[in-house]
């Protein structure tokens, strides 16, 4: 007979998208999938609030006015996370654009429930 | 969806960086003291540079506060990186409003944060602030008095020797 293995289950609700990637929230482990740049990575919060800074920290005008012959290229790297991203100008763009959004979507969450929950008796 | 951003810390992205940004105000006020007493000290006002200690001492403690709390509450301190410290003084004066001025720039600092808390109804920041405002009504009072002995007993003479002794008396006991 032949042996069949399911992989484990596990949840995962979309949080926001992009045409470039998508950040999915496991309620069940408390962290989120992202999945940018050919890869779906785990990010607990200490390490997304880490990826926000690195990303948001990264200078996009320095990059764009830079005339140099070296390659375009920018190493996310966050401590103590097992993942790094090496990233172009217009990958670095769409990381800003699709870490932008969930935050603004874990905002929205955040006032849902305030209002839906937490505020009612 | 759980909220798990909510869960893991009570402060908003915005206000976790103002405390971080005042630890690191305090930081430098308290290194920023450590200068004017070593200052003080070899120009051989001994009770001045005794002063500057206790007040290096005492920002330093708001810094731990301020440090905890955003700690406690689940944000990121960031230990601070404390640079431009001013070592050189023109006159004893100058020691004294360079302190006051400090001073006023830490209320305003905090005045801004709490601007800021209330825009978002964060009260239990404000609530954490409220110590803050009242530890600087007996810092700006301090370092007002201190200007102050300058221009009643005067800086002629002995003037100066008279205020490096009355420096360290100087005490705010308001209960209000």
């Amino acid at each position: 007979m032949q042996n069949v293995v399911i992989a484990p289950s596990v949840e995962f609700v979309e949080v926001f998208q992009t045409s470039n990637g998508a950040v999915f929230q496991s309620d069940k482990e408390n962290c989120w999938y992202i999945d940018f740049a050919g890869k779906l990575a785990r990010f607990d919060y200490r390490s997304l609030m880490k990826l926000r800074k690195a990303v948001y920290a990264i200078d996009i005008e320095m990059i764009l006015m830079n005339s140099e012959k070296t390659a375009d290229l920018e190493i996310v790297f966050i401590c103590a996370c097992d993942h790094c991203y090496v990233l172009n100008t217009l990958q670095i763009l769409a990381i800003r654009e699709l870490i932008e959004g969930t935050f603004v979507m874990l905002e929205l969450n955040r006032i849902l429930h305030d209002r839906v929950y937490r505020l009612t008796a | 969806m759980k909220d798990i951003t909510r869960v893991q810390c009570l402060l908003s992205t915005e206000i976790e960086a103002l405390l971080n940004q005042q630890i690191k105000k305090e930081a430098q006020s308290s290194s920023a003291y450590l200068a004017m007493a070593s200052w003080c000290d070899s120009h051989g006002f001994d009770y001045s540079s005794d002063y500057f200690f206790k007040q290096s001492e005492e920002e330093r403690m708001h810094q731990m506060k301020i440090f905890k709390y955003v700690l406690d509450m689940g944000g990121n301190a960031i230990s601070p990186e404390v640079t431009n410290i001013q070592l050189e003084f023109n006159s004893f004066k100058e020691v004294f409003e360079e302190a006051l001025e400090a001073e006023i720039s830490v209320t305003q600092s905090l005045k801004n944060i709490a601007a800021n808390c209330y825009k978002e109804q964060d009260f239990v920041t404000i609530e954490f602030l409220n110590w803050f405002f009242k530890e600087q009504r007996e810092e700006e009072y301090k370092a007002r008095r201190a200007l102050e002995l300058f221009e009643v007993i005067g800086e002629e003479g002995t003037g100066r020797w008279e205020i490096d002794k009355h420096v360290n008396d100087i005490e705010y006991n308001s209960e209000a």
